[in-house]
């Protein structure tokens, strides 16, 4: 019934890992052959892969985990989805209903542990509630702000018959969506956006999940306002289109924090305006006289940042709602452009790479080169996610994905995984550090047991770098547990999981490894031995304001 | 220092009534940093919905993120924030004293309950500073034992 459930809402993947407390839906799994079932080696690769697939083709990923430890191996994976608004199934098998309480074997408390971290979420102890909360948890976790929600089914209940009944129409009184956008707050923004003398646009992960990069890029272009975007926002806005301010936050472009600081009008579409994106929050874009925030999530309303033109809407439809109000511009506006233009000129991304060793910056835009916007990269966490996310030039949407919000290290290969599965005619690249990698590496096996064109650019520093870069620049130079001397020999590793390798350790063995991976069907990892000492920049000093970012001290 | 009054929001939430509904709204107060002052919860007067009624202190946060907040859980139908209306909030109180105490909690309003040789059980209900001073009023006259409730707050009609 499950598994039918299943079928009905569209489902082709199914991520998951048997156990005692879901045998009886695995004992099924035959003979539905339209579901295919992924078995990973261990359950956060599971919730990593759905997460990575979902976000890679816009489908709910779904994931099967039994009781007890396999439902609480999730919880890393279903909080970073629910952190960055990933649609997400999660089905955990339960102990029988009768055993509920009396700390069966492999019994947790599922919903307990993961309330916290899902959309939403339902025990089912009795078989007439199945047909309706299988439907109910599609509908909950691809609608709105999307989200992960599990379902946590009894064993008897999996194993008791019913007939087949489709739920008729969806009844979820306590589940408000908000749709409709106020056209009068909508002319407001317009008009308010349309008279800045200095406005800025940042643009998250909202503009994405709502494909409203058309009318994002058009709105902007109207009323000539540059566009940032926030780390998960990349790809809403192109980086090469001439109002581009490429990432904003903590470690975004100087240029682009400049404008920020400086704006007068601040339009947020679709973001949560966490910290990353603030930095110190009290002095977060202090000459603005009118923040504009736009998100389908009424909460984010003030959480942060009080707006004084709030909508509560869809990114799509609130853009276009404002779209027809953009009347006259100020008449300063050429000057703001030419203003931004200045900083674009004064604070460049740069790099230093006179040292002889290799910069992951090198070998990020030699990937660059090749792929031309035609890959999906999935990046860690740490120095990788920054340098990915900043020396590429992603100007389409859905090609950078990363755990933004939670930031999961050991994300990146399982979802890359899940990616390919999900958009199986793009180039998939796994960008990680080496202490993110080991972390899920067991998942190799997955991408070797199913010919997965993933290739893993691995940016090995002997170090956890983004630790040791903040324990140089902000603890006093202490250097605490970040060496990472230790680790296996990443080309035997990968032997022995069975996928070819190759390590590089200088500047001109970039391009003949990234060739060898190319040229090679199925997965294939690069270990590139960079630069221990590289750091990431620009960066915003803990509890500072935006204003006072770091740049690399050399010029490149 | 603001009064500690002015960050309490009074909310009326009516939920489903689910297993799991209490967990989440406490939850969420919780992982917000809010804290409970008060709480109250019965039946409502739509079948399968349950009535809470809250008194919280929403510390650090904007005081409209309670609300908000709450609104996002699946399992709550409709949040009304009472803070700052005229509404009739009503607190119960039941308390055991000796009986020679008695006279001055009767002429504050006290009902008896029952007597017996351990002592007399009265009932007191008001808005929450009536019941403040009726505990005060109890303190001095030595407790024998006391159970109090949350409050029970309706929107006046005008």
């Amino acid at each position: 019934m499950i598994l039918e459930a299943l079928e009905r809402e569209g489902v082709e993947y199914i991520f998951g890992y048997p156990g005692g407390a879901n045998l009886p839906i695995y004992q099924h799994l035959r003979e539905h052959p339209r579901l295919k079932h992924i078995l990973v080696r261990h359950e956060q690769g599971a919730a990593h892969m759905a997460d990575g697939y979902a976000r890679a083709c816009g489908r709910p990923g779904v994931v099967f985990a039994t009781s007890g430890p396999g439902a609480l191996n999730l919880v890393t994976g279903l909080c970073t989805a629910y952190m960055d608004s990933v649609p997400m199934v999660a089905i955990t098998g339960q102990v029988n209903s009768t055993q509920v309480g009396r700390d069966a074997f492999q019994e947790s408390d599922v919903i307990g542990a993961t309330s916290s971290v899902t959309k939403h979420s339902y025990l089912v102890t009795s078989i007439d509630q199945l047909p309706r909360v299988i439907h109910e948890a599609f509908h909950i976790a691809t609608t709105g702000r999307p989200g992960p929600v599990l379902v946590d089914i009894c064993k008897d209940v999996q194993m008791a018959e019913a007939d087949r009944v489709t739920p008729e129409r969806l009844e979820i009184p306590g589940y408000k969506l908000n749709g409709h956008v106020d056209l009068d707050h909508a002319r407001r923004a317009a008009k308010a956006l349309a008279g800045a003398e200095r406005p800025v646009i940042l643009a998250g992960h909202g503009v994405l999940l709502s494909h409203a990069e058309p009318q994002l890029q058009e709105l902007a272009e109207t009323a000539a306002a540059p566009v940032g975007t926030t780390l998960l926002g990349i790809g809403a806005f192109p980086v090469k289109h001439p109002l581009s301010l490429h990432m904003t936050g903590f470690m975004g472009t100087g240029w682009c924090l400049k404008a920020v600081q400086n704006a007068d009008v601040l339009m947020m579409v679709g973001m949560r305006v966490d910290d990353r994106v603030t930095a110190k929050l009290s002095e977060f874009a202090p000459n603005v006289k009118t923040f504009i925030h736009v998100d389908i999530d009424g909460s984010e309303m003030g959480k942060n940042v009080r707006p004084h033109i709030e909508l509560v809407a869809d990114a799509k439809q609130a853009l276009a709602a404002m779209q027809p109000h953009v009347g006259a511009l100020n008449q300063n506006r050429g000057r703001w452009l030419a203003q931004i233009d200045a900083w674009r000129e004064e604070h460049p991304l740069r790099y230093k790479h006179s040292n002889g060793q290799l910069q992951p910056q090198d070998v990020l835009i030699d990937m660059y080169r090749r792929a031309r916007s035609e890959a999906i990269v999935v990046a860690d966490v740490g120095q990788n996610q920054i340098w990915a996310a900043l020396w590429w030039n992603y100007d389409r949407p859905g090609l950078f994905i990363n755990s933004g919000g939670a930031g999961t290290m050991g994300y990146a290969l399982p979802a890359a995984i899940g990616a390919k599965f999900g958009r199986p005619d793009v180039p998939v690249w796994c960008v990680a550090g080496e202490g993110g990698f080991v972390m899920t590496a067991q998942e190799l096996s997955v991408a070797v047991e199913h010919q997965l064109d993933v290739k893993v650019v691995l940016l090995n520093n002997f170090s956890l770098g983004m630790v040791r870069q903040f324990q140089d620049d902000f603890y006093g130079g202490v250097r605490s547990q970040v060496d990472l001397k230790h680790m296996p020999d990443f080309v035997k590793l990968s032997e022995a999981y069975g996928l070819p390798a190759r390590r590089v350790e200088r500047f001109e063995d970039i391009g003949p490894a990234f060739d060898a991976a190319e040229r090679t069907k199925g997965p294939f990892l690069i270990d590139f031995r960079i630069d221990p000492e590289a750091n990431v920049y620009p960066i915003v000093p803990l509890g500072k304001s935006l204003n006072e970012f770091w740049e690399s001290p050399e010029n490149a | 220092m603001p009064e500690i009054k002015e960050k309490i929001r009074v909310l009326s939430v009516l939920v489903e009534d689910a297993p799991n509904t209490l967990t989440k709204v406490s939850g969420a107060i919780r992982r917000r940093g809010f804290h409970v002052r008060g709480i109250s919860v019965g039946p409502s007067s739509q079948p399968g919905r349950f009535r809470i009624t809250l008194q919280v202190d929403h510390g650090h946060a904007e005081a409209d993120q309670v609300r908000k907040q709450l609104e996002r859980l699946v399992e709550v139908v409709e949040v009304e924030d009472l803070t700052g209306d005229h509404v009739h909030s009503r607190e119960l109180i039941v308390a055991k004293v000796a009986a020679s105490e008695l006279d001055a909690l009767l002429k504050r309003g006290a009902k008896v309950l029952s007597t017996a040789a351990d002592g007399t059980t009265v009932e007191f209900s008001g808005e929450r500073e009536e019941v403040g001073d009726f505990v005060d009023e109890l303190t001095r006259h030595g407790i024998v034992d006391v159970a109090r409730s949350g409050p029970v707050v309706m929107r006046r009609t005008q």
